[in-house]
């Protein structure tokens, strides 16, 4: 027994050791067009960590958005946990969602152009994780969600492997972006070097499974300078568009992922901030007269996105969120997958406008909202 | 510079190494074992272009091992109990659900398949039980070998068991025996319960086949929603490390050949 105990200790190093040779060697950080390249070699552990998923200042719940409150850079230091939660997506329609912090879409990251992210995620699908507990701190969206739990998240485990896969970050994607199992966690840095609105999502295969099942969320970079027009908005929102691919299971009144309408992009729920009612219910509000700014990200998984306002016209539109993909006067925005805009527009008048994909199926499948507008401020 | 290391090569390199010590096991009693008869299939993973993986004859438990029955293990092995093993066999979550060492308590029916248990752990028990861990081809193998009447009637079961890795709740395991599902030498179980632990569960294909967005792309040469469930399978397997637990990973025990003098092809 001693004896194959030592051949498995043997193999299991070895094992270890052939894992770990795959990864390249880390290049040290270096400077280029003002931009900062080479993170150290991510590390992947094991801890003893029950405390909250989502830690971060700067982490909120969708549509808002945690204003920038410091000069010049900083260095976050970040954690967002992967876990399963039991969500209603539309009404009647719940599922055990694969996510990233307990919500579809996951929690807003906001941080500044230059700024240097420490990241830390622990796969907890292995455990049942309680995010709306009053008090439970560690962000803005922890308190939050507490608040208003719109999808009614409940604890769920359904162990699988997932990783994390930020495209605001510039890294090499086999160390950073890897695969941990069930009670594994991964620390790496990436820097904001772009400014953007950006799509995170588990990278995991199927990725198709892993998105569609709810990893996925946003981080905004704002651009170090700004945007011109920053000074003229009123207000700031996040809007996400996704989709679901449900289907009625058979031994519960739970949905669960249909593969067939995923492979053939068929989605059964097109939402908006991952409810399909939620910005009916919980409109965006401002006032006549205001200038409203909405990250936008189509964060797919499969389709692309029209996204209008019904009732206003784009004053300006920065593609993918960068301030010199300046465009002025648009109806309406083309996004793929992974595509996304920083949207301005003047509220003309007191009175309701629809946010809404004007690829009409899918808007009719959930993809609309509401901006309620009071009267105009003197 | 990449290392490739061959699992199947190691093992016999350290079997022969070390083939002068013979290790006595009193085999246990056995619960029902089954063999699969050699044969072959496709796997998702690299293979020369037109030859399927071969698999020799073998034998494997008709069942996933229960809690009752790795409570029999570890009251004649202590060293293996939760409150006993060392980290370096199995992260935290060892057994977590459990009352206490040898009980699996009220909440943790003792027909359920044993869940929260290392490569490690499994190895140890399947020695203890006279058979070892199945490797990833047999297990695949004897899982895959079920009758379809129709490609309709394959596609739905692999659509259902999709469904099934994205929906199943691990907090509670159904019981051993359960699914309805078995392939036609009898085996239960393999699909809808549980994961199961495979000897070689992390194969040694480099960067060939790394975990990111396009690996399932690159699993599907056969092009099937089959497949696609396979893929899950294999990807699955390969993030575990051998220390890994959780509550949706058991295993079964497979046996070599011949198993002892009174076999006949068949169950026991």
């Amino acid at each position: 027994m001693l004896v194959k105990q030592i051949i498995n200790t043997l193999l299991a190093s070895l094992l270890v050791f052939g894992v770990s040779q795959q990864i390249m060697a880390q290049t040290s950080e270096y400077e280029m067009d003002g931009m900062i390249f080479g993170m150290p070699e991510a590390e992947v552990f094991i801890e003893d960590y029950d405390g909250p998923p989502v830690v971060g200042e700067y982490f909120t719940q969708l549509p808002t958005l945690k204003p920038l409150d410091y000069e010049g850079n900083k260095h976050h230091e970040v954690r967002l946990d992967a876990m399963v939660q039991e969500i209603e997506v539309a009404n009647g329609v719940r599922y055990r969602a694969w996510t990233f912090g307990g919500t579809v879409p996951g929690p807003t990251l906001h941080v500044k152009e230059g700024d240097r992210i420490t990241f830390t995620m622990k796969n907890r699908s292995n455990e049942e994780v309680m995010i709306t507990e009053p008090g439970k701190g560690g962000s803005p969206f922890m308190d939050q969600v507490a608040e208003n739990n719109y999808m009614d998240a409940k604890p769920g485990v359904m162990p699988m492997p997932h990783s994390m896969d930020f495209h605001s970050g510039t890294v090499a994607k086999d160390d950073k972006w890897r695969t941990i199992s069930p009670g594994e966690s991964i620390k790496f840095d990436w820097i904001a070097n772009y400014p953007g609105t950006y799509i995170y999502h588990c990278g995991t295969p199927s990725v198709l499974m892993h998105t569609a099942m709810g990893q996925h969320g946003v981080v905004v970079v704002s651009p170090k300078d700004g945007f011109p027009t920053d000074d003229k908005v009123d207000k700031e929102f996040v809007v996400v568009q996704s989709e679901y691919y449900l289907s009625k299971g058979s031994r519960d009144d739970l949905y669960r992922y249909d593969f067939e309408a995923a492979q053939t992009k068929q989605p059964s729920h097109v939402t908006f901030n991952g409810h399909q009612t939620i910005l009916h219910d919980q409109p965006l509000e401002a006032n006549a007269g205001e200038r409203v700014r909405i990250h936008f990200s189509n964060n797919g998984p499969s389709l692309t996105s029209s996204f209008h306002v019904i009732g206003a016209i784009f004053d300006r539109v920065y593609y993918e969120g960068h301030p010199l993909n300046e465009m002025h006067g648009m109806q309406t925005v083309l996004l793929g997958a992974s595509n996304s805009a920083v949207v301005e527009f003047i509220v003309p008048e007191e009175g309701s406008y629809i946010l809404i994909d004007h690829e009409f199926a899918d808007a009719e499948k959930g993809a609309t909202g509401t901006l309620k507008a009071g009267p105009r401020k003197e | 510079m990449r290392i490739r290391i061959n699992i199947n090569q190691v093992r016999s390199f350290l079997a022969v190494a070390l083939g002068f010590i013979v290790v006595c096991t009193t085999v246990q009693a056995q619960p029902a074992r089954i063999m699969i008869p050699q044969g072959s299939f496709h796997s998702v993973l690299p293979e020369v272009v037109g030859e399927p993986v071969g698999v020799d004859s073998f034998y494997i438990d008709q069942f996933p091992v229960t809690n009752d029955q790795f409570a029999e293990f570890l009251k004649e092995n202590p060293r293996w109990r939760r409150s006993q093993i060392p980290t370096i066999y199995a992260n935290n979550g060892y057994l977590k659900h459990w009352e206490s060492d040898l009980i699996p308590g009220q909440n943790v029916e003792p027909n359920r398949p044993v869940t929260h248990i290392s490569w490690f752990a499994a190895n140890a028990y399947s020695e203890w039980n006279g058979g070892r861990l199945p490797t990833v081809k047999e297990w695949e193998f004897a899982a895959q070998a079920m009758d379809f009447n129709s490609k309709a009637e394959e596609d739905q079961f692999s659509y259902d068991l999709i469904g099934w890795y994205s929906s199943v709740n691990a907090i509670k395991p159904q019981e051993v025996g359960s699914t309805g599902i078995e392939n036609k030498y009898g085996v239960k179980d393999m699909f809808g319960l549980i994961m199961e632990w495979a000897e070689d569960f992390k194969p040694p294909i480099g960067t060939d086949i790394s975990l990111d967005c396009g690996t399932i792309g690159r699993m599907q040469e056969n092009n099937s929603i089959y497949s696609y469930a396979q893929s899950l399978r294999y990807v699955t397997r390969m993030s575990f490390s051998a220390s890994s637990t959780t509550g949706l990973l058991g295993f079964r025990v497979a046996y070599d050949l011949p198993v002892s003098n009174h076999l006949k092809s068949g169950s026991l």
